[in-house]
């Protein structure tokens, strides 16, 4: 081994040691907190949550110096995790069988945490079969079932009316957000954006703003957007439109990454500009990819925007909403109907669209 | 009589620590085909891109016409790159566009941006780029897509976009490799024709020396980044191409 290897290897190391020290605490960390919530809560004591979180600082400090020990061993699941990604230590580490990891310390440990995971899940979630069966519920059940089966035909203008609104506020949201998102995805390519330092810097910020915009859900944003601009249609169709730029902007900038670096060589062998190089080398590339990528999103945003409506974003989730509110079965039934006949007719046609592209 | 491209002690070492090429210098007169010979990796498409800075040299100088192009700011550097060619071993054409435009993006360099986004060409560089399309025997092809061609022909329409920019020099980045033998006497024969009906200097990389024997005027030889051989096509005989190519090299001959 070369030296600079050896130095490259023991960087790694160092590096991997700390990142698995960090995730073994998390898991000893959790391991304890449910252990202990279980223990408390099955001796079910008056005090028993207040004496658990008392007990949580403890737990830190213990998890703390017990992870940084079992770091050491590279059988523990930190190591394991952090060894199996990282390109260098991968090839060097002879990785332990399956048979053998699992009669071990690590391997105990790992099957004792996926069944604490099962028991606190169910304490969490409340699962109670009585409920499930019990004579009542299922009369209940019963009851909207078969009024949904025999809905109201009366306000059934209304519904379509309502759904038309809903359809055009998906088509806006995806018309608005298309644009901007074409745009942005050229700045938000690594490979456009990587020849200077400002450039990376436009390239990162942009990529912040969209991977916070996208990892807020739509149905948050239509909350905002319902206190700004006031409950009704505009606010589910800007919360949708950012939504879709943001996922947008995602699915275009990747496409532009895989593209073909060839004729980007040649055109800018050519002389031409860094806009010239983009609209006849990358444009050419992306434009069939950013059609599909555009109308799946379109099929997307129908179904969202009858989402939205249940939080005050208009058109037939609002509509849904009310009569849902006055237990009016019938009505619901009614206008589930029409969501799932016109859900069903823009998935067929968005499918046959992008074929026909393809 | 001054050199049209001269290169001056050029390294490039890439940023995973590859040194690619090593202190090479090289001149090349007005209307010389130089080749360029070595194994793959040996640092010939490295050297080539480092002359139009599609490739950023780590030292050294290239020098067009006494100009140093090393030193240039980016914008100076564009314009200078309309005077130098370059023809790539996968053709690199638009390949949804029509060949014709595919031959106009030849002239990016002197058209505004404004006008190249709406593909608003001047008539006068239609005319042109029919002209070079003409030279490589494919005007009747200007509408058609560029990858319904054959290899040899979207390599002959890479030709005429070379020429659209009327360069001084052609950079050719193995133009014959993904090419069959018949096809690839046919593309040189284009390049030959463009060094010497049009007079364009040619440095050109290439794999088989029975080709480098046939239409270049002069050869070097990389290996390992440095050169190892300058001289005359026909003078490299089996010694030399040993020490170019490795003791277990066999030559192939391609007709």
């Amino acid at each position: 081994m070369s030296e600079v290897f050896q130095k490259r290897v023991a960087r790694e190391q160092r590096q991997a040691f700390r990142r698995a020290w960090f995730i073994n605490f998390l898991l000893l960390y959790y391991f304890c907190f449910a252990l202990s919530y279980l223990v408390f809560h099955f001796l079910a004591l008056e005090d028993g949550i207040t004496a658990h979180s008392k007990l949580l600082g403890l737990y830190l400090l213990l998890c703390i110096v017990v992870g940084y020990l079992w770091s050491r061993s590279p059988a523990s699941a930190g190591r394991w995790m952090v060894e199996r990604t990282n390109p260098v230590l991968k090839g060097l580490q002879k990785q332990p069988s399956l048979q053998k990891w699992l009669r071990s310390a690590s391997g105990i440990f790992s099957l004792l945490l996926l069944i604490l995971t099962l028991c606190l899940g169910w304490i969490l979630t409340e699962m109670d079969m009585r409920a499930l069966f019990s004579v009542q519920g299922l009369g209940g059940a019963r009851r909207i079932f078969t009024s949904l089966i025999k809905p109201e035909l009366g306000i059934l203008e209304m519904v379509l009316e309502a759904m038309v609104v809903t359809i055009f506020i998906a088509l806006m949201a995806t018309i608005l957000a298309i644009p901007i998102a074409f745009v942005a995805s050229f700045f938000m390519a690594r490979n456009l954006m990587k020849f200077s330092r400002s450039a990376l810097f436009i390239y990162n910020s942009l990529r912040f703003i969209a991977n916070f915009t996208r990892s807020v859900e739509p149905l948050i944003w239509a909350i905002i957007f319902s206190v700004w601009v006031g409950i009704g249609p505009f606010a589910g169709m800007l919360a949708l439109m950012l939504h879709s730029f943001a996922a947008l902007t995602k699915l275009y900038s990747e496409q532009i990454e895989n593209i073909d670096r060839g004729p980007l060589e040649a055109i800018e062998a050519t002389g031409a500009n860094r806009i010239q190089v983009v609209w006849y080398a990358v444009v050419p590339q992306i434009i069939l990819p950013y059609l599909s990528f555009t109308i799946y999103r379109w099929d997307i945003n129908i179904r969202m925007a009858t989402i939205i409506g249940l939080v005050g974003g208009g058109g037939i989730g609002t509509l849904l909403m009310q009569y849902q509110g006055l237990a009016r079965w019938h009505e619901v039934g009614t206008i589930i109907i029409v969501i799932a006949i016109v859900v069903w007719i823009m998935d067929y046609l968005s499918a046959r669209i992008r074929e026909a592209i393809y | 009589m001054t050199p049209l491209l001269e290169v001056r002690s050029l390294n490039k070492i890439y940023d995973n620590g590859v040194h690619a090429i090593k202190n090479i210098s090289i001149s090349v007169n007005k209307g010389e085909f130089l080749g360029i010979i070595g194994l793959s990796g040996s640092g010939k498409s490295t050297l080539l891109r480092c002359i139009n800075r599609l490739v950023e040299p780590t030292s050294g100088e290239v020098l067009l016409d006494q100009i140093n192009l090393t030193q240039l700011p980016f914008k100076e550097m564009r314009q200078k790159r309309r005077q130098i060619g370059m023809i790539f071993q996968h053709f690199n054409l638009i390949r949804r566009k029509s060949v014709l435009t595919n031959v106009l993006t030849g002239s990016l360099g002197s058209t505004s941006t404004l006008r190249s986004v709406c593909a608003l060409f001047e008539d006068e560089a239609r005319e042109r780029a029919l002209e070079k399309l003409q030279a490589v025997g494919l005007v009747d092809k200007a509408q058609t897509r560029a990858d319904e061609l054959s290899g040899g022909q979207q390599q002959r329409v890479a030709i005429a976009r070379a020429l659209m920019q009327d360069p001084e020099l052609l950079l050719a980045d193995e133009p014959v490799a993904s090419l069959d033998p018949a096809t690839s006497h046919s593309v040189m024969d284009y390049l030959k024709k463009a060094n010497q009906e049009y007079g364009k200097t040619i440095v050109c990389n290439l794999h088989f020396l029975s080709i480098v024997r046939q239409y270049a005027t002069r050869v070097i030889a990389l290996k390992a980044g440095e050169i190892v051989y300058t001289g005359a096509a026909t003078e490299i005989d089996a010694a030399w191409f040993k020490r170019i190519y490795g003791e277990d090299a066999k030559e192939v001959e391609i007709r």
